[in-house]
């Protein structure tokens, strides 16, 4: 429907006019869209932002759980360097990031180029390797507490056709923290598969195209199209499975569920070891305090990154 | 142009809105108070009314009547599932915010953080003297600080080793051959091993529960983890034996590394062929009998060492009130009525739960003889006869030498650690945290 040019004008010196109530349509604008962000934000400020510095605050207290409150300073931090256990599951995150993460990342990169192009076989390619992603981690952790049963289970059977037997992958504390590690990557591997293959769309075909003229290999146009024009998603994707390998619900639900964090604290990893202390020890003081330098420990990895991927921007911008 | 039906405008869902807001704040309170009525007890646990066992739903539900039939202050019955009652947040966030329930129930292994933390009702001015007799102080020890009682066992669990009749006939063994001693468990485990089973079998996931379990092993040779002097006793030969025990058991291969399900489920174990034998409580009478009735199995007790003791570890929950609830006296008067009056019903409440809706043995000997054609007959029997004269109440730990304990038995068992080199260093980290301790003696 066409307006009127009479009306156009109209309409151009009402918007630049005060409302009755005195507010400027630019303002009303700007009004409408903070009103608009502000659920987010204070749903964000409430059950983010406040914990996190209740957590701070409580690290200086010693708290019972049951209304006890009595300020002890630095004792919970100096408890913390004192804790052989502390130290042991701030070791075994630190591995847990560490295959993880670069796992995750080549793995889900791979997976994209394998299944990028459109057809039938690829789709349905697609759909298994994101199914995990469907089923709660609770049962993914039963299902592969079962298959990974000494003796009787499909691992230990499969192992002991290939003269491995006697192999426990959950039961020796050698073995137990690869296995987690192995079981997640399988977990989210179609989650980040999905992310790369969106951020493999964003580029533009005539790159390669231009580069096959002119001969260019596939190793070639991986090299110098692919992974340096993937930057944004790298960065996005290192960042995430970097987070969710030092708090995600993944690396509590399925080691909660499958080991419990044994065998010998072998697959103890800090937010379990923080629930430990809080819920089931009621040392809810020490659990805060672990908590925030878990936090600290996160931005520091976080700024670490932000640094060396420059936030994932290009050369140029 | 607005895509809104006709009749409705921005600003009317906006006050809509604005409104409905300020009536759920508004209302609130209201549900604050609804929770916390006086007159209404909340009793928390994890058997009814969404319990899967339909004799330990029945059996909880008629006991909430019956109080409720004759009582002003009425109880009601909340369920916890099992896995978040015993390992979740929600007892430990209700009691942090003050919300805690009114009557709950509690294993030995967490009363002393209970006790420590102040909220536990002294039950001891509800319950009459010759009932308090009632209770053999093996049995309520455990639950009593400076000859009070703060909790009220409901059954006491003792552990032993089922065995499959099949495995033992396959070997060909019978009942006699069932070991007495370490080394001949050890051995009969090895033996009952076969490509797709294994012989013997001991909880391996890190916990309370392995610890309970593992408690009547260092006993038996005269282990304790605290001696009377109060500081740590843990660097001790029966200790060191215990420990090397456990591992004994896996590294010869005759006992598995990880479980099904846990260590206390015997169907899952035992009943599914997955072990020969297994280390598990009194329960798994029911669990077998409900749940694997075409696997016939035996029992026998714990085997000892050479030159060692029997003894066997009896767990058990108890009901304890919320000190700190909205009216404890009226807590305080149910669970004394429940568990622990010298009524008939009271008593045959106990041979009920112990009989009907699990198979456990009674915490009190009025409950014993009432239903003593019960606890003498079948598989209670060899409970009652044999495996209950030798048993020892499940210990109360703190969180924090719970911790040390099970760190040692993981360590050794599964993680290859010298038994000695770890009981020495166990018992320095007990003797660090004794010096500092200030809450209720453990046990």
């Amino acid at each position: 429907m066409s307006i009127h040019p009479a009306q156009r004008l109209e309409q151009a010196a009402a918007a630049a006019r005060p409302s009755r109530r005195g507010l400027s349509a630019r303002h009303r604008e700007w009004l409408a869209g903070y009103l608009f962000v502000a659920p987010d934000f204070i749903g964000l400020l409430v059950f983010v932002g406040l914990p996190m510095i209740l957590a701070l605050v409580i690290g200086f207290f010693d708290v019972n759980g049951f209304g006890a409150f009595q300020f002890v300073g630095l004792a919970n931090y100096q408890r913390m360097l004192a804790d052989p256990l502390f130290w042991q599951c701030l070791r075994v995150t630190a591995i847990y990031v560490v295959l993880l993460v670069p796992a995750l990342y080549v793995v889900g990169l791979g997976l994209a180029l394998l299944v990028q192009r459109t057809g039938r076989f690829n789709s349905v390619m697609r759909s298994m390797f994101f199914a995990p992603q469907m089923v709660s981690l609770v049962v993914i952790a039963v299902v592969w507490q079962l298959m990974s049963s000494d003796k009787v289970g499909i691992v230990a059977r499969l192992f002991s056709s290939l003269g491995l037997g006697g192999v426990s992958i959950l039961g020796n504390p050698a073995l137990a923290l690869y296995t987690v590690v192995f079981i997640t990557i399988w977990f989210l591997m179609g989650f980040y598969m999905l992310i790369f293959l969106g951020g493999l769309q964003d580029i533009p075909r005539e790159y390669y195209e231009a580069s096959e003229i002119d001969g260019a290999s596939k190793l070639a146009q991986f090299r110098h199209i692919t992974f340096p024009l993937l930057r944004p998603t790298s960065f996005f994707v290192l960042l995430v499975s970097l987070v969710a390998a030092v708090a995600g619900s993944q690396a509590f639900d399925l080691i909660y569920v499958m080991t419990k964090g044994g065998p010998a604290n072998s697959t103890q990893v800090m937010i379990i070891y923080i629930y430990q202390q809080a819920f089931q020890y009621s040392a809810f003081g020490y659990a805060a305090a672990m908590a925030s330098i878990l936090v600290v420990i996160l931005l520091a990895l976080t700024g670490v990154l932000f640094v060396l991927t420059r936030g994932g921007r290009f050369e140029h911008e | 142009m607005s895509n809104l039906p006709r009749g409705w405008s921005r600003r009317a869902i906006l006050k809509g809105g604005a409104a409905l807001g300020a009536a759920g704040v508004a209302g609130l309170p209201m549900i604050g108070s609804a929770f916390g009525q006086d007159n209404l007890l909340h009793f928390w646990q994890f058997y009814a009314p969404g319990g899967d066992v339909k004799t330990q739903v029945d059996w909880f539900m008629k006991m909430a009547d019956d109080w409720n039939k004759q009582s002003e202050t009425k109880v009601q019955l909340d369920y916890v599932v099992n896995n978040d009652y015993m390992n979740g947040t929600k007892l430990s966030t209700a009691f942090a915010s003050g919300q805690g329930p009114d009557i709950f129930i509690i294993s030995p292994g967490d009363f002393l953080r209970y006790y420590n933390g102040g909220v536990l009702l002294d039950l001891t001015p509800y319950i009459s003297a010759e009932a308090q007799a009632d209770f053999p102080e093996g049995v309520i020890a455990s639950r009593k600080v400076d000859n009070k009682i703060y909790g009220i066992p409901m059954e006491l669990e003792p552990m032993a080793f089922y065995y499959s009749i099949k495995a033992f006939e396959d070997a060909k063994l019978n009942e006699n051959d069932v070991p007495k001693t370490w080394d001949e468990m050890l051995e009969l485990g090895k033996k009952l091993t076969t490509a797709d089973r294994y012989g013997l079998l001991f909880e391996t996931q890190p916990g309370y529960y392995q610890n309970f379990t593992w408690y009547p092993f260092m006993w038996q040779g005269g282990g304790e983890f605290q001696g009377a002097d109060g500081k740590s006793a843990f660097d001790s030969p029966a200790v060191v034996a215990a420990l090397k025990l456990w591992q004994d058991a896996i590294n010869s291969g005759a006992a598995p590394r990880q479980v099904n399900s846990g260590g206390w489920d015997v169907v899952a174990n035992l009943g599914a062929g997955y072990c020969a034998m297994q280390n598990v409580g009194i329960w798994g009478i029911s669990a077998m009998d409900n749940n694997a009735k075409d696997v016939p199995y035996g029992i026998f007790k714990l085997p000892t060492p050479k030159d060692g003791k029997y003894v066997t570890v009896g767990g058990g929950w108890a009901f304890v009130a919320n000190a700190k609830g909205k009216n404890p006296e009226a807590a305080g008067k149910f669970i004394a009525w429940a568990l622990a009056s010298m009524d008939k019903d009271s008593i045959q409440r106990e041979v009920d739960w112990c009989t009907v809706a699990k198979s456990d043995m009674p915490t009190r000997t009025s409950a014993l003889q009432q239903g003593a054609d019960a606890f003498n007959k079948g598989k209670l029997g060899i409970f009652s006869k044999d495996i209950l004269p030798g048993v020892r109440a499940e210990p109360r730990l703190p969180p924090e030498v719970y911790k040390i304990i099970s760190d040692a038995i993981q360590q050794t068992q599964l993680g290859g650690a010298d038994p000695q080199a770890t009981a020495t260093a166990a018992s320095q980290q007990l003797d660090a945290f004794l010096a500092t301790y200030k809450g209720a003696p453990m046990m």
